[in-house]
């Protein structure tokens, strides 16, 4: 029997770049297949050659054992591919049966109305079909995001798919919403449909895909079955080297006093206090890591340290200096980096180009500014620099930040705060959204700082991550440090526990409820480098831009 | 706030209108209309009464239908031309230029001629479509091809019907105004236009798979564009629906009277932009467009016939009457939603 579909030998140049380079691929029937790959493998590229948008430079796409050439996605939805993009092609203000039918509506009267029962009919069978829930007349902007992807499904069967294209289908989901989708699969493929999906997170291919397949640079690495590969073996593969799956820090003395809070209370927008009386004090050379669930207290207590939210009482001492009623602008000049835990609010201006968002924070300063004029040479130079530093892909500063793709644009917000030359980098999920290479590199960046003596402060969901780096672990709940432990000997048993608000002596909490604590807290741990917490990390519309 | 005028119960009106807005909208006006002419009725000699007799007077009613043409009709072409994603603020413009040349033509067949046994008069009427039409179908290129400003190519739009219309008839006919043409189409006319073209629209919009697509180009394009449906195609259709409408407005203005005024702001008077206004207020709804139209045209035609009664009120104040209701009127029903990717322009991958 003939595969779903074959790739054969697609190569696909664009003007400098060769984004795929001669790969074959053979998708079976029934079966779901991962496209696995960093940030700018290649994966979109070649999967947009099999939907048409793009012509192949040289090859053939062959589907169900015809050799096909798509002009448009027309084509290619006419061959039974449909493809569901990470961000959705659903228009917001229209109900859930307008859009599957959209582009495709029955018509009665001679074409002057729209058959809405027939529809309406057509949706409610689909998705009984296939097991789905939807509400044919709920309008799009009120339904939540794991049915808009149902929707987007079901718009690819209404025009017949066969063959299904997923671009990160998980990214935007909630962990319950992704285990949805895991079955929603098993439901396609056993009626006879092919899921091809594109992913970068190592966890998800191994969970839900049947084969994966690895690209690097526009290659194919290799075709292998889900179950005979281990998470380093195809960490491996889409990095091309070993990858260390645990940073290596070595022990360190730390310096002198660098940040010293103590006795903070914060509250949040809605004037509920989120800290409630933290103290602490972070060193030279010393990294502490804040562990915990989302939206207990870390937001607030970073953007006390940062200058951007004002205490209501405590007191906040950097470099021997209060900073009570400092401006933020005070706090960048001296010496404070800052990744923000939203790229697109706090971390990039979108519209403007990568050499304006390299110079924020610094637009005041030489060698950027002198006499009140911006220095476009040197800012351009600066942006470059970041840029191949921190391997931002395309490489190219004048492109706008919203054009980038979500990993891509952490990347460089990263590399502007740490190239800074700060005394305190306060990071929160610095490595979210971002390829695993590329969050090794980040990881060896952020010790290379601290054996330079800079004291930093790392807010992560990512439990392996906090562990990994931090001299000292803090778990945070609710407001206060339930515990402040050492990273080298605690067990992720103990910091589940804490972040639940428990305390250490406390044996009594059973087992069962310490993981239900890691997996609310912190989604796919473990090794998954490529991404964080699944519940924390929501990308947004202008994620995954440029993927080429 | 949520505003007292949608849970005003009326049936039939729920199965017609699902917007809570638009429906407060017609509520509204029938309302005060209905409250305006009992009280009338009860008290004859009193101010009601005299504002009753003018509001439902064969007169008023006449020159409502007449100033509210050009305004519903542009308001329903600019729905087309907003919903698809292109604003378009020349409606003015395309009001100006028909109504020259739906004079124009009919002077030079000549009034009691006809062609293949149409009247001159509606030859002249076809010729008021064609040019707005033709002059929308610039802007289109403009705009969707070029990409230009949406609100610069807008005002273009305007500035050259405002400068081309008073020339070509100081080259044809010695002075800004044209001579009257000795004939017109009755105002019932204009009454009968209005209405099919709103309940035409309204189905157009609601009920057919263009009036998705129309949706869909407005609101995110590359929904559509993702599913095989052209969105220039699209813009371009509701860009010329606009130039459609409109002529049938801008036509329909100058032939009730004969005759084209091209002093000052033309005989259009900005009643293009008070159609943006109408077809914001009545939130792209053509039935809630149809309503805020002849509440402004009712109200200019009240406001007018009430200068003549003599009351001892400076004209002045009077004049600000259509006005003060309307900004009562927004402030009752709220605000409207504009399309999410109105005014920007769509560019289809590779």
């Amino acid at each position: 029997m003939n595969p779903a579909v074959h790739l054969d030998g697609i190569t696909k140049r664009f003007p400098g770049v060769v984004a795929n380079d001669d790969v074959d691929l053979a998708i079976e029937r029934g079966s779901v297949h991962a496209l696995l790959g960093e940030n700018g493998a290649g994966k979109t590229t070649l999967m947009n050659v099999l939907y048409g948008l793009y012509r192949p430079t040289e090859g053939t796409v062959v589907v169900d054992g015809e050799p096909r050439s798509f002009a448009s996605p027309r084509d290619a939805i006419d061959a039974g591919i449909g493809m569901i993009h990470q961000h959705f092609m659903l228009v917001d203000p229209m109900t859930v049966w307008e859009n599957v039918v959209l582009g495709n509506e029955p018509r009665t009267w001679g074409g002057l109305r729209v058959d809405e029962e027939a529809a309406r009919e057509a949706v409610v069978e689909l998705s009984e079909r296939y097991g789905f829930d939807v509400d044919p007349d709920a309008t799009i902007a009120d339904v939540s995001v794991g049915e808009q992807q149902r929707v987007e499904i079901l718009k690819a069967l209404y025009r017949g798919a066969e063959v299904l294209i997923m671009d990160e289908p998980t990214a935007v989901l909630t962990p319950q919403e992704v285990e949805e989708l895991y079955g929603v699969f098993e439901e396609l493929t056993d009626q006879g449909k092919t899921i091809i999906f594109i992913s970068h997170k190592l966890g998800e291919a191994l969970s839900a895909a049947d084969e994966i397949t690895v690209l690097r640079n526009g290659v194919n690495v290799g075709t292998v079955a889900s179950g005979d590969v281990t998470r380093e073996e195809l960490a491996e593969m889409m990095v091309g080297r070993e990858v260390l799956m645990e940073p290596a820090t070595t022990p360190q003395e730390p310096g002198d006093r660098v940040l010293g809070v103590t006795d903070l209370r914060v509250e949040d927008d809605r004037g509920v206090e989120a800290v409630s009386g933290i103290s602490f004090e972070l060193r030279a050379g010393e990294v502490l890591g804040i562990a915990g669930v989302d939206g207990n207290g870390q937001s607030q207590l970073v953007e006390a340290i940062t200058g951007m939210r004002k205490p209501t009482s405590g007191s906040i001492e950097y470099l021997g200096e209060s900073m009570a009623g400092a401006t933020r602008r005070e706090h960048i000049d001296r010496g404070m980096a800052f990744v923000p835990e939203d790229r697109h609010e706090k971390g990039l201006v979108m519209s403007y180009d990568l050499v304006q968002n390299g110079i924020l924070g610094s637009q005041h300063d030489p060698p950027f500014a002198s006499g009140g004029r911006i220095d476009w040479n040197a800012s351009t130079e600066h942006a470059e620099s970041v840029i191949e530093a921190y391997d931002v892909r395309p490489p190219n500063p004048d492109a706008d930040a919203e054009s980038f793709s979500g990993g891509n644009q952490q990347k460089f917000i990263v590399g502007r705060e740490f190239e800074r030359n700060p005394d305190l980098v306060v990071a929160t999920h610095p490595t979210r959204g971002v390829d695993i290479g590329s969050t090794e590199f980040l990881h060896e960046r952020l010790l290379e700082l601290r054996a330079e003596g800079k004291a930093i402060l790392l807010v992560s969901s990512k439990l392996d991550e906090v562990q990994g780096l931090s001299d000292r672990l803090a778990v945070i709940h609710e407001g206060e440090f339930s515990g402040v432990v050492d990273p080298a000997t605690v067990t992720e048993e103990e910091i589940g526990l804490l972040m639940a608000g428990e305390t250490l002596a406390d044996e009594t909490v059973s087992g069962a409820a310490i993981h239900d604590s890691v997996d609310d807290g912190l989604g796919g741990g473990g090794a998954d480098g490529g991404d964080g917490g699944a519940g924390s990390d929501r990308e947004t519309a202008a994620d995954g831009g440029v993927d080429a | 706030m949520r505003n007292p005028l949608a849970d005003v119960p009326v049936p039939l009106l729920d199965d017609l209108i699902d917007d809570e807005y638009v429906r407060s909208l017609v509520v509204g006006v029938v309302g005060t209309l209905g409250v305006l002419g009992l009280l009338g009725l009860l008290f004859p000699g009193s101010v009601a009464g005299d504002l009753a007799g003018i509001v439902f007077s064969t007169g008023t009613a006449a020159s409502t239908a007449r100033l509210a043409a050009p305004i519903v009709l542009a308001g329903l072409g600019g729905i087309f031309a907003e919903k698809s994603g292109v604003i378009n603020i020349g409606l003015e413009g395309l009001l100006i230029i028909s109504a020259f040349a739906s004079v124009y033509i009919a002077s030079v067949i000549g009034i009691g001629n006809a062609v293949l046994g149409v009247p001159a008069i509606w030859i002249g009427f076809l010729a008021g479509i064609v040019a707005s039409t033709l002059l929308a179908g610039v802007f289109g290129v403009v705009c969707i091809e070029f990409k230009a400003d949406q609100i610069i190519a807008g005002l273009a739009v305007w500035l050259i019907a405002l400068g081309l219309a008073p020339f070509m008839s100081t080259v044809f006919f010695g002075g800004v105004n044209t001579p009257n043409l000795g004939a017109s189409v009755g105002w019932r006319y204009s009454a009968v236009m209005v209405l099919v073209a709103t309940v035409a629209s309204w189905w157009t919009l609601n009920r057919t798979a263009f009036g998705k697509h129309l949706q869909a180009s407005g609101e995110n394009p590359k929904a559509l564009d993702t599913v095989g449906v052209s969105v220039s195609r699209v813009r371009y259709a509701g860009v010329l629906l606009s130039g459609v409408l409109s002529g049938v407005g801008g036509s329909a203005l100058a032939l009730s009277i004969g005759q084209f005024v091209g002093s000052g702001e033309t005989m259009v008077q900005g009643k293009g932009f008070i159609a943006i206004v109408a077809y914001l207020f009545g939130n792209y709804n053509p039935l809630g467009t149809l309503g805020a139209g002849v509440l402004f045209a009712g109200l200019d035609a009240t406001q007018i016939r009430l200068q003549q009664l003599g009351y001892a009120i400076p004209d002045t104040l009077v004049q600000t009457i259509p006005y003060v209701v309307v900004i009562v009127v927004l402030a009752l029903v709220g605000r409207t939603r504009i399309p999410a990717a109105a005014g920007d322009h769509y560019e289809t991958e590779e």
